[in-house]
């Protein structure tokens, strides 16, 4: 079961199931419109390295705070971590003068910073607890190629968590073919685009419920059919395959 | 097969460096890139997708603040503007079409993707023996369009396409050949990385980067190889799966 209600405005708690918790990891590309909202609810707040450049720089533009400087005192990360080689010297003096925890992985250069962020929230969380927390990503799409490769293949690398990554345009999911999926659609704030991608391997067999154009067995694989520019039409659209899927939805404009 | 981005040499490049590509243009709806009049003076051809015609009368004259936008406008028109017309701004689509610009609408047609569209127009208008269609606009944004156009790489294995970012380029490197990438060392570089979209591969070699493959195999789930670094102007890759080769652009 899968929900956008991150996004409301204001927490949305539907009677059968429980308000996630969730972290919220900042990385380093402009900040989206509705950060505010995602940073208000997180239960942590981590910029993985340049995010706290990004958060120090362009939170207020993004608030209706009277100066910068109570701003910046708001918004302050729990931890910041990565190889410290992209958050500028007064970020960093800064934030932990307010308390932020700063976590420096520079002697680990195999993991790219998101991995890091992702792999300490996976250590610290309960194995009961890691498929009920919802990891919010800001920054990890859009820029260089290569590192947008790299942190959608840490939704692979943790497939027993839920992450999210988010821009102002889309958020993706990785659905594990282990599951079948059930995506409560929260209308306000995202569609009606959406798609399915079989980024790792190609799908045999892969059905849905809720979409304009419904896959009913369907084979999909790049260089042949994938599910783009499709509709959504539900409140809650299904998915089952046997490939593990990336599910992306349009985000409206949130501000 | 022998890649080149000699292209985006700010100067065409010398006559002995073997035979120009045939190069065509197409701007799909995103923001340009700032070497967008770079490319344009290069291409034979120029294609709007649609809204990217929107882009274009927008954005050239915001690249060229020097000039009179009129002026950029009229040096910078499209040869065609291609799609179902529901994002170009009717002024700019008369404004072209005065111009001379030729409108192909293709409302009727919801099965394939802008890009795709362009892209089987480009072949078909085109002399193929040495084709290189570059493609602003494909990445970013909505991530399905970004899926959907990487798909059309993969979908035209045997066409030389090239999708263009401020931050990078992508192309395909097909399963079929020994690939030689040839890297223009003031322009692209030195990030990299190859990535195994759509089928994990089992074997992948290479040279020229710091970190080389040997029969590697490289899966999502697994090992991709991304923050990799070019160290030799020429890389060479081979593989038993398609691959997508990506390099950064420098400011």
């Amino acid at each position: 079961m899968h929900s956008s209600s991150f996004l409301l405005p204001k927490p949305h708690q539907p009677a059968n199931k429980p308000i996630k918790n969730y972290a919220l990891v900042i990385l380093n590309q402009h900040l989206p419109r509705f950060i505010p909202r995602l940073w208000a609810h997180a239960n942590l707040r981590i910029c993985a390295d340049g995010g706290a450049n990004r958060i120090f720089d362009e939170m207020f533009q993004m608030t209706n705070d009277e100066d910068e400087k109570s701003t910046r005192n708001r918004y302050v990360p729990e931890i910041i971590e990565g190889d410290m080689d992209s958050i500028r010297p007064e970020v960093k003096l800064f934030y932990s003068s307010q308390g932020s925890k700063i976590s420096d992985k520079s002697h680990n250069q195999e993991t790219t910073d998101l991995h890091k962020c992702i792999s300490r929230i996976h250590q610290r969380t309960p194995a009961h607890e890691k498929s009920n927390l919802c990891v919010l990503v800001t920054g990890a799409l859009g820029g260089r190629f290569d590192h947008e490769a790299a942190n959608i293949n840490v939704l692979y690398l943790f497939s027993d968590m839920r992450i999210v990554l988010l821009s102002d345009d889309c958020l993706i999911r990785l659905l594990p073919k282990t599951h079948r999926h059930e995506l409560c659609i929260e209308s306000s704030v995202e569609g009606p685009h959406c798609g399915l991608f079989p980024v790792g391997a190609p799908s045999a067999s892969t059905t849905t419920t809720g979409l304009k154009w419904n896959l009913s067995g369907s084979k999909m694989r790049f260089g042949s059919m994938i599910s783009t520019s499709n509709i959504v039409q539900s409140e809650k659209v299904t998915v089952q395959s046997d490939a593990d899927l990336l599910w992306t939805i349009s985000l409206r404009n949130l501000t | 097969m022998r890649h080149s981005s000699a292209f985006l040499l700010p100067s065409p490049p010398p006559a002995g460096g073997g035979p120009a590509a045939d190069v065509a243009l197409v701007v799909l709806n995103q923001p340009l890139p700032r070497f967008a009049p770079l490319l344009w003076s290069r291409a034979a051809l120029r294609v709007c997708a649609d809204g990217g015609a929107n882009r274009v009368f927008d954005g050239m004259p915001e690249l060229l603040p020097d000039q009179d936008p009129d002026e950029v406008r009229a040096r910078y028109k499209p040869d065609v503007i291609k799609g179902d017309m529901d994002s170009v701004r009717p002024e700019v689509k008369e404004y072209y079409s005065n111009m001379g610009t030729r409108i192909v609408d293709d409302s009727h047609d919801q099965d394939t993707t802008d890009l795709h569209k362009c892209i089987t127009f480009v072949v078909k208008n085109s002399d193929n023996s040495n084709l290189c269609i570059l493609v602003l606009g494909a990445v970013g944004g909505r991530f399905d369009h970004e899926m959907g156009n990487i798909n059309v790489l993969h979908m035209f294995p045997n066409i030389n396409i090239v999708l263009l970012s401020d931050a990078c380029l992508i192309f395909l490197l097909p399963r079929t050949h020994a690939h030689e990438i040839h890297i223009e060392r003031s322009i692209e570089g030195p990030h990299c990385g190859l990535i195994p979209i759509g089928m994990p591969s089992t074997s992948t070699t290479t040279t020229g980067l710091r970190w080389n493959l040997d029969n590697t195999s490289m899966n999502y789930g697994g090992l991709i190889s991304t923050s990799n670094i070019v160290e030799e102007d020429k890389v060479t890759v081979t593989s038993e799966s398609d691959l997508i080769w990506t390099v950064s652009l420098q400011k």
